[in-house]
């Protein structure tokens, strides 16, 4: 997916620095807007009895409208494949993807007739209600992130970062060989774990709570007063070596942790879209079975 | 005696680094102590950890306390190591393996290698690293596992649900699975059949069916001639065609109960019809079907006939002949009747004088004679004994202190009555008349005794008064029109008397929902002359107070207010919802079919 923040030079229309939200002058913003508001007159308009409701023609005419929608905004994760330029170019499909789904709000709620239930039916307008924030958040992070993420490298390239950590772990590694047993115990295990461990959780917050450097350095760092010697020279060795660890464990986290954010939604957006056709198949079929 | 050590590690580009390194003596010092002869650098190595000893064909290990080490896959504190079949230590990341050497052999091949899973997990190439993917269940996986368990939940189980039902026979009072598909509640109405969808959703992918309804409501009828109604609809415009179209595509018969009596939208009770319900057939019915006898109706402040009530309209022999008639053409009742309204009515006279001296109050009211029905909503039928007997008394005789009355309704009991009384005031009959006198038979004189006494005897009162009865002045003919005999015959007859028992039969009206305005607001009773005024008000008078549905009158009134779309009798069904969900103070009676007309001969 092109990013907003990504400029992109078209040479035939000179340097062209919009994204897909700015794409030909926020023209899927106009039409998704002008379908939102053809859909609310007509709701206003038109006097559906008893009381407007998917059952009503008009409800039928829009929950066709919007599931017909629906397939069309999941099939981006087959056009994303296949980078195109010109009219229907990969970014006027984001475009069109971003602001058609954002139209969804309005149809598909318009299709409720604002009756819910603890039903089938509500909840695949729920699972929707549900893709749609996850997207919400994607255009946000997608507008806010890549520019902290690139920050957050400071000059360096990624291998770089775990090149960073394994030769600070090589210096350890002869550092602590002085060090007696337990203490190499300590170092060791902050050699053995890698930065990358920790789950989901520990990604998107960026914390730590159990890390084994931070762990060796409480440790160790409060014994450098009272050693004196050839061990203690080796212990300041080991402390100064720790803590420039933990500096680069702290970079490589603040970046997962933004890769993290930027990457989370999708997670929820793309599964849950599935989820929703699903929803959406037993909604239409339910419907249908007992019509 | 010496080990040969064989040291093989691999640069970052994976190629094998190879150092050769030789230790004299029978004796191998592994740790990471600087002075070992196996130095390892692993911290996990404790600076003395084990000692190799060559003792004969094989290798003894000893650990130090409290450390260990991995024999051939064993962890171990100590061990022996035979040289003919080779032996592997592994040491933290350290694998010493001792190759099979002939036990008279001099030097022991030893490669040491370090196993760096460690060095691996940091592979410069791995971007992958760095996004979620390794924390995270793939999504297409999760996408697969959502999908299948909204379908399972979503659509197997309620499928399922449907089909185990078709299985039994019994109500469902619990939940089953395929509630989850209803779109909202029941009507209050239908509330019991929650749990049972197949009540009304008889068979898969096919439209709630009439026939579902009528399972319960088997009394509810039609509104019309299904082949009328359908005549009278009005035309389809373009729309009203795509929308048909539609319907059959999707076999959705129109003219459903359920088109009008819609389910699934909350715990509502069922709304009166709106006006256009209606409207839209009867507001151009006599284009559509010019046979009929309706006129047209679509509002009822600005489009709505003239009330047609019955009325009797003539006799045949003795049967009223009740026919409709429009209050504009001025329909004058032949009731048989001679009653002046106005005259029982006024304030003052004769009957306003013997209303007061019978404690009636100042005149006559109109309920001192028309009582209502215990429901309020018609008026008991007035009857001579009860409602005018009071003053138009038919006593005839006196004796002791009993008044004689004759008999109302039964003209020749009357005469038969007043014949009585006046043969009881003749001369008792002389001896020689008497049954039981003797006399000669065949005598003529005795004969002509008997018959001429006989004719003195009952005639010249008897006949006088049956004839002052039945005459201009007598007590029937003053309310009742009498048909003379032939000279010479006293047979006089009353003509019949009938009323319709409802005047307007295919709207409803509740007087008592009216008691707060007089009955001559409505009923010019205190105007009207004779008794063929037909005292029923036209709409106009009704139009000064109901409008139609939108109206600035003060009572809005839909057609739902006097019609029924399914029913011809008694109160309409709004009225009776109104009334048991306690929105209406008068209660409105569910009468049973009455007969048209009671009549009174």
């Amino acid at each position: 997916m092109a990013t907003g923040s990504i400029p992109r030079t078209t040479l035939g229309e000179g340097a062209s620095h919009e994204g897909f939200l700015r794409h030909k002058g926020f023209r899927w913003l106009k039409i998704a807007l002008f379908l939102c508001f053809a859909a609310g007159l007509a709701y206003l308009l038109i006097d559906v009895q008893p009381r407007p409701s998917g059952g009503s023609w008009y409800g039928y005419l829009l929950g066709t409208i919007a599931t017909l929608l629906i397939l069309w905004l999941t099939m981006l994760g087959l056009r994303k494949r296949a980078m195109t330029r010109g009219r229907w170019s990969l970014k006027g499909w984001t475009s069109a993807h971003v602001y058609l789904g954002l139209s969804l709000i309005v149809i598909a709620t318009l299709h409720t007739g604002f009756q819910f239930g603890w039903n089938v039916h509500s909840f695949a307008y729920a699972l929707m209600m549900l893709v749609i924030l996850s997207g919400i958040y994607g255009i946000v992070a997608y507008s806010i992130l890549p520019e902290a993420l690139s920050a957050s490298r400071g000059e360096m390239t990624r291998p770089q970062m775990i090149d960073a950590v394994m030769k600070l772990d090589r210096q350890l590694q002869l550092a602590a060989q002085p060090l007696g047993h337990e203490d190499t115990a300590i170092v060791s295990a902050s050699i053995a774990e890698s930065p990358f461990k920790g789950g989901l959780l520990s990604r998107l917050s960026g914390r730590r709570p159990r890390c084994r450097t931070a762990r060796a350095l409480a440790l160790l760092r409060p014994r450098l007063v009272g050693t004196v010697g050839p061990g203690g020279e080796a212990l300041e060795a080991v402390v100064t070596l720790l803590e420039r660890k933990a500096a680069a464990l702290a970079r490589i986290r603040r970046h997962l942790r933004l890769k993290a954010q930027l990457e989370v939604w999708l997670y929820v957006h793309v599964p849950l879209t599935f989820a929703l056709i699903a929803a959406l198949a037993a909604h239409i079929v339910s419907v249908f079975f007992y019509w | 005696m010496a080990f040969l050590f064989r040291t093989v590690s691999r640069s970052a580009e994976g190629r094998e680094i190879v150092r050769t390194a030789r230790v004299e003596g029978d004796r191998l010092a592994i740790g990471r102590a600087p002075d070992s002869d196996v130095h390892l650098t692993d911290l996990a190595v404790a600076l003395h950890h084990a000692t190799v000893e060559r003792v004969g064909p094989r290798l003894q290990l000893r650990v130090e306390p409290g450390l260990t080490v991995e024999l051939n896959g064993r962890k171990c504190a100590s061990g022996t190591i035979e040289l003919g079949t080779g032996g592997d230590i592994l040491i933290a990341s350290h694998l010493l393996r001792f190759m099979p050497t002939p036990p008279e052999a001099d030097e022991i091949q030893v490669a040491v290698e370090r196993i760096t899973e460690g060095e691996a997990k940091l592979d410069k190439s791995a971007e992958r690293l760095f996004t979620l993917a390794p924390v995270m269940p793939g999504k297409r996986a999760l996408a697969w596992l959502l999908a299948l368990l909204v379908l399972g939940i979503g659509l197997a189980w309620p499928i399922h649900a449907y089909y185990e039902r078709q299985q039994r026979a019994e109500r469902f009072t619990r939940f089953q699975a395929d509630e989850i598909w209803s779109s909202g509640h029941l009507s209050q109405a239908h509330a019991a059949l929650q749990h049972d969808c197949s009540a009304c959703h008889v068979k898969p992918f096919e439209s709630v069916r009439d026939t579902a309804c009528a399972a319960c409501h088997a009394g509810i009828h039609g509104h019309a001639d299904p082949f009328r109604l359908a005549r009278a609809r009005p035309d389809l415009d373009r729309w009203g065609r795509i929308q048909l179209a539609f319907k059959q595509a999707f076999n959705l018969p129109p003219g459903r109960c359920i088109d009008c009596h819609t389910e699934h939208q909350g715990p509502q009770r069922m709304a009166p019809a709106p006006q256009h319900f209606c409207s839209e057939c009867h507001a151009g019915l006599k284009a559509k079907l010019p046979d009929t006898r309706l006129g047209n109706a679509g509002d009822f402040g600005r489009l709505h006939p003239q009330f047609q009530p019955l009325v009797v309209a003539g006799w045949r022999g003795d049967r009223p002949i009740l026919r409709r008639a429009s209050l504009d053409l001025h329909p004058r009742e032949d009731n048989g009747l001679k009653f002046p309204h106005a005259l029982h009515l006024a304030a003052a006279g004769g009957v306003a004088q013997m209303a007061r001296r019978l404690g009636m109050g100042p005149a006559m009211a109109c309920r001192d004679c028309h009582q209502l029905n215990p429901d309020g909503v018609r008026f008991r039928p007035v009857e001579m004994e009860r409602n005018c007997a009071m003053c138009h008394d038919l006593a005839f005789d006196r004796i002791g202190g009993i008044m004689r009355t004759l008999r109302h309704g039964d003209p020749a009991q009357v005469i038969a009555d007043l014949r009585a009384l006046y043969a009881g005031r003749t001369a008792p009959a002389p001896p020689s008349l008497s049954p039981f006198a003797r006399r000669p038979p065949g005598s003529a004189s005795a004969a002509r005794e008997r018959i001429q006494f006989g004719r003195g005897a009952g005639a010249p009162g008897a006949e006088a008064a049956i004839r002052a009865v039945f005459s201009p002045g007598g007590a029937c003919y003053d309310c009742h029109r009498v048909e003379a005999p032939p000279p010479g015959s006293l047979a006089w007859r009353i003509a019949p008397v009938a009323f319709p028992t409802r005047y307007i039969g295919h709207g409803w009206f509740d007087h008592r929902a009216h008691a707060t305005q007089s009955c001559t607001s409505c009923h010019a009773a205190d105007r009207s002359q004779s008794a063929s005024d037909l005292l029923i008000p036209g709409i106009a008078t009704c139009r000064t107070c109901h409008g139609g549905e939108r109206t600035s009158k003060p009572v809005a009134s839909t057609c739902a207010m006097c019609h029924d779309y399914h029913r011809d009798e008694g109160a309409p069904a709004m009225l009776i919802r109104q009334q048991v969900r306690g929105q209406r103070r008068a209660p409105v009676p569910i009468p049973a079919a009455a007969p048209e007309a009671v009549g009174a001969p």
